[in-house]
Order: C-alpha cells, then structure tokens, then sequence
C-alpha cells in the first residue's frame, strides 16, 4: 500500500502503523517525512485531493474549488467578516502560498520562554531551519522572475531608505516568474511539500490516504490509537467508505489552526485553553496606479517582502500579484464606474500588509461540526493596520505612482500625493475595509501551564498519551513574519522527539 | 434563481467600449457550473446577493421597483451606488455576486486579451487516484 484515494460505501478501509499523521501541509509533511527517514511507518492523512501539477487550475476560479478549503469562503465571526485563507489539498497551504521563507525571529523564542515556560526550543528550530533550506532549496527571487510590480515595489522601498534585518527568500528553484503561485507552481518551481515532502515518505514506505478529513481521533482510555473518518470525493463532494487508521506510537495533528482544535473537540478533548488564543495576520492591499502599465501578473507572485516594521509598528509589507478575477471583486463600485475602474488593470498593483495583530479570537465547532473562527481585530490592531496602509501609500509614491487605491468604505476611490494624509483619518471599523487572513496561529497552544495551552513544548497533547499537535495551532504568539519556516520547523523538531 | 443572479451580474458588469460585459463571457454556462459545483450555502448566498441587488433600489435611486425593471441609466447608477452602500451587511451580499462574477469575466480570453494576458486553458479538475 502506498496512496489510498477516495473509496466508495462499503470499501472500508482499515491499517496500521507505527505513527499516523493528520494533514499533508507545511507541519504534516514535515513531521511524516522527519519520521520516515528515522524508519518509522507512517501514514499521512490529507481531507484534500492529491494533485500533481499538472492538475493544478489555471483559474481562479479553479483554485478556489480544487485546492482551497471551503472555497475560500470561511469567513471571520466578529465585525466584519473576513476571509480565513487555507488550502485543502495534499500540501495545504504551501501548493496556493508564495513559499516566502523567513526564520523565527530570536524575540519570538525569549516570549515563548517568558510567556510561555517554553525554553529549549530555539537552538533545534533553527537547526532544523538550516536543514530547511537546502531540503526546499531556499533562494532569493532571481531578477529575471522580479516583474515590474516587485521592482517598483523596491525602488519605492530605495527612496525611503527601509532597512529590511531579514532580506527574502523563498521556498523556490528558478523561479521564471509566472505569477501563478496562488493557483499552485504548475512549471514545479516553486518546492511546496507536495512535491518534495510527501514523496519522500511515499520512497520511504510510508503510505499517504487522500480524499480523507478526519472525523475524530481514536482512544483507548487516555492513550490515542489512531483516527477515523470517512472519505469525500473531491469533486462531487459525497462521503465514501469509512477509513480507520490505528497508531502504535502516536497521532499527529497537524490539520491547521482552524481544524486541528475542532478534530480535538469532536474526540472530545476538554481541555480549557482548547480553541483559544487564536491570532492572525489580517492583512490589506492597496493599489497604486501608475502611468506605464506595470502587468503585475508578469513576475512572481510575491516577488518583495519587508520586515523592516516588524517590531515597530507590527506589520509585515509585501507585493501580491491577483489576477483579474480577484481584481474584478476588488475594486469597488458597480456598472460603468466598475468597468471604467477595471479598465486601468495594466497599470495598477497591490501591495499589501499583514498586521502582526495581538487582538486574540477562538475557534469553536459548529452545529456542523466544521471550524468557526470568532475574532475581531481590537482598536490599537486596527491602527496599526491603518498606519500600515499609509506605509504602502507612500511607498507607491515614491515608487512614482500617481494615485492610489485604497478600498477603503466611505473614503474617496483614488487618493492624489497631496491627499494621502487622508488615510491618517481613515475609519479604525473592520467592517470598513475588505480584508484576510493569511497566517493563522493558535487554538491548540503549547505551554506549561494546563490551563492556558493544550500541548507542552514537544507538541505533546496535555493529559493524554500519544497524541502530539505539530502545525501552526501550537504556535502561542504571532510571529510577525510568514510562519512556514516556523511551522515546519517545529513539526521536524516534535517529530525528532517522538522518535 | 439562475436568472436572477444572472440580472444582476448583467447590470454590475456591463459591456463598454473598451471592455467586454460579463454577458460577452459565456456567463450562462459559467453560473450553471457554479450552482452545480459551488457548495450550497455558496450558491445559495450569492442567490440571496442577488435578491438584495434587485430589492434595493428605494434607497439608491429612490423608485419603487426591482433593479430588473429599472431603466438602463438608472440600473447603472444602482449598481454603483448599492456596491459601495454604507450599509455592511448589503455591501457584502452584493459582493457575492461581484466576486462570483469576476470570477467569469475576469478569465474570459477576450478580457484577458484587453489586458495582454493569454488565455487561460480548461481547468483540468482531475487527481491521483493511484
């Protein structure tokens, strides 16, 4: 047995193995392909589809039904309603990402220490972050990927003389600069865990199970066995066979922020900080137009990053390529007004921010079952958010834009140079502005302490055995950077623990 | 209710002399292959975006009729004035319709012509099965 894809009623399917692992995105491939180099069988278990890149959409359209979760459609319960972005597929996240790569920051240790009672975990996550980056071939953009919108994104960060401590890189190899990262790397460029992670554990003898969310984690008294569920075919959506995978050694959730929790609840985990401490980086864009036509879909998607407001004000700034699907929906107004407004596609691109948020959300389980995530950004994020707009409005400036975009309810459609101290007014209500949320933490935290976090420091789920949690819901903080480098880390290391 | 999604995304994106409608890009089979793959509770929200789209022309060009039936000019002032209502919750239903819109006129090869893309391929829609 290798890969098992969706089966129909009455092909239950049932195996054992020494570690069953939940989820095949950044923390799930990570931690299986650490465990099948140490010898271990491993099955990895994905809600997704399995598809190679040359079953990747084109649109996105195509994207949001084959490799998004929900479609893409989950949404905030709060104020506004926002988007939570997450794939389902074999790879998660890292297929439909921009594969940026930056290493946890040495502060966010020392608060996991402070914070947190987690000590010893700096020195193996960069270790095994060194590892990292050759498995997944980490490199800076090449200049023949850039396209104009990164390089006009440069030149504007040039002019105003941002020092960036953590220049990027990313998860790619000769990157040509297709623009298509959002819709999965169909020229192989791009190294999401599909390709490299998951087929390591297919040579190693482990066996990967597609087409199969996992209903609930197995117990025997407080020790977990293993996971069951039933498979759903990925196009028409109906349920199939039952799948039971046993565990001798242990289960590894690692099915997301939003579904590792609630796979823990519906086994009926009590554990008090269970769904809690959910944070995010909730981000924006905001267009500059520009007189030459800048094609931001010609280069890479997310071709320019800056940390340089990381720690002060708390945000993130990166270039972010839609194509015209996207921009359609984005630009507001309706009728001739929003075809006139499309018509300057050619010469506008989005930069946006991710806000490195404090404000804290959960997740709960639906009447359905499924994931809800109730969070509202509070006022000290909502201004950072703001000043993070300002920031991207005056680096279109000094990039040469004439007039910028920036989508903002009841605020004029285009701002001139002259106005842009407008934005320093702008309304502090989410509801004001169309927003995600792009890197997600939380809602199984590690900790200490019982009562304020569901795993220890080794992902270990408190008061049970055998069940260890190892993807992005571990992560107590945020981090202020992407957290693939982080989540992958911390899996590996988990992983290495186990065995 | 394809129809009346179908009427609304029809006003929202209209032809123009640069640009192609939506109705120039094969919105009819587009929606039914929406309606018939989209989740439920998509389909049935932007179904329900559509009906606050036609329902809400009192309070944008203040006439007692459904957008459907409104003169051309007026239609077009409608749809520019109810995507951009201060009211949230119509905002974002007329969204829905917006977004699942864009989604057909924006890969549509003669608007991806304007823009000097090339045409997208079919989506392959397939997997591994082995």
């Amino acid at each position: 047995m290798s890969h098992v894809a969706f089966r129909e009623k009455g092909e239950d399917f049932e195996a054992s193995f020494e570690f069953v692992v939940v989820g095949s995105g950044a923390g799930g491939a990570a931690a299986a392909a650490t465990l099948s180099r140490a010898g271990r069988s491993v099955a990895l278990v994905e809600a997704g589809a399995w598809r190679e890149p040359d079953d990747y959409p084109h649109s996105a359209y195509g994207g949001m039904r084959d490799l998004m979760d929900e479609w893409g459609a989950q949404v905030t319960m709060g104020r506004a309603l926002w988007p939570v972005v997450q794939a389902r597929t074999v790879g998660g996240t890292t297929v439909i990402n921009s594969a940026i790569c930056v290493r946890t920051p040495d502060d966010i240790f020392t608060q996991w220490q402070a914070e947190h009672g987690i000590g010893d975990l700096r020195d193996a996550v960069l270790a095994a972050q060194d590892r990292l980056e050759v498995d997944l071939s980490v490199e800076e953009v090449p200049p023949k990927a850039w396209g104009r919108a990164n390089l006009l994104a440069k030149q504007g960060e040039d002019v105003l003389k941002w020092a960036d401590p953590h220049p990027m890189k990313r998860y790619a190899r000769g990157c040509e600069g297709n623009g298509q990262c959002l819709q999965g790397c169909r020229a192989k460029k791009k190294q999401s865990v599909n390709l490299v992670f998951v087929p390591e554990v297919l040579t190693r003898g482990g066996s990967v199970v597609t087409c199969a969310p996992v209903d609930r984690v197995l117990f025997e008294g407080t020790k977990a066995v293993g996971v069951t569920g039933r498979f759903v075919h990925p196009a028409r959506r109906t349920k199939g066979a039952r799948f039971t995978l046993r565990a001798s050694k242990a289960v590894v959730i690692a099915a997301s922020v939003t579904h590792s929790p609630v796979i823990l609840m519906r086994s009926g985990l009590k554990l008090p900080a269970l769904g809690k401490y959910f944070r995010a980086h909730p981000g924006t864009g905001v267009f500059g137009v520009y007189d030459e036509p800048v094609d931001m879909n010609v280069g890479a998607t997310q071709g320019w990053a800056s940390t340089a407001f990381r720690v002060n004000p708390g945000l993130k700034l990166e270039t972010l390529a839609i194509p015209p699907e996207l921009v359609a929906s984005r630009l507001s107004g309706g009728g001739v007004q929003l075809m006139e407004r499309l018509a300057q596609y050619r010469h506008i691109t989005m930069w946006c921010h991710a806000v490195r948020a404090e404000s804290t959300g959960r997740v709960s389980k639906s009447l359905f079952g499924t994931p809800q995530v109730h969070y509202t950004l509070d006022r000290a994020d909502m201004e950072r958010f703001r000043q993070g707009m300002v920031l991207l409005a005056r680096q279109h400036f000094a990039a040469g834009a004439k007039r910028i975009i920036p989508g903002i309810a009841g605020m004029p459609y285009e701002l001139t140079p002259d106005q842009v101290g407008l934005l320093d007014d702008a309304p502090l209500d989410p509801q004001k502005y169309i927003a995600i949320l792009s890197h997600l933490f939380g809602g199984c935290v590690m900790g200490k302490d019982e009562r304020t976090s569901v795993t220890d420091g080794n992902g270990r789920v408190h008061g049970v055995q055998n069940l260890v949690v190892a993807d992005g819901s571990v992560i107590p903080t945020n981090l202020g950077v992407n957290p693939q480098h982080t989540i992958m880390a911390l899996a590996q290391v988990f992983a290495e623990r186990l065995v | 209710m394809l129809w009346l999604v179908r009427s609304a995304v029809v006003i929202i994106y209209p032809r123009t002399p640069t640009l192609p409608g939506a109705a120039d890009c094969g919105l009819d089979e587009f929606l039914k292959k929406f309606k018939r793959e989209s989740p439920l509770l998509i389909w049935l929200g932007t179904v329900l975006g559509a009906l606050v789209f036609h329902l809400t022309p009192l309070f944008t060009v203040y006439l007692p009729l459904p957008a459907f039936l409104l003169p051309a000019k007026l239609a077009d002032r409608h749809a520019a004035r109810i995507t951009s209502t201060n009211v949230y919750l119509v905002r974002q239903s007329v969204f829905l319709v917006k977004l699942c819109a864009g989604l057909c006129w924006g890969a549509h090869p003669e608007v991806r012509k304007v823009f000097a893309l090339p045409a997208l391929p079919s989506d392959p829609g397939t997997w591994r099965t082995t």
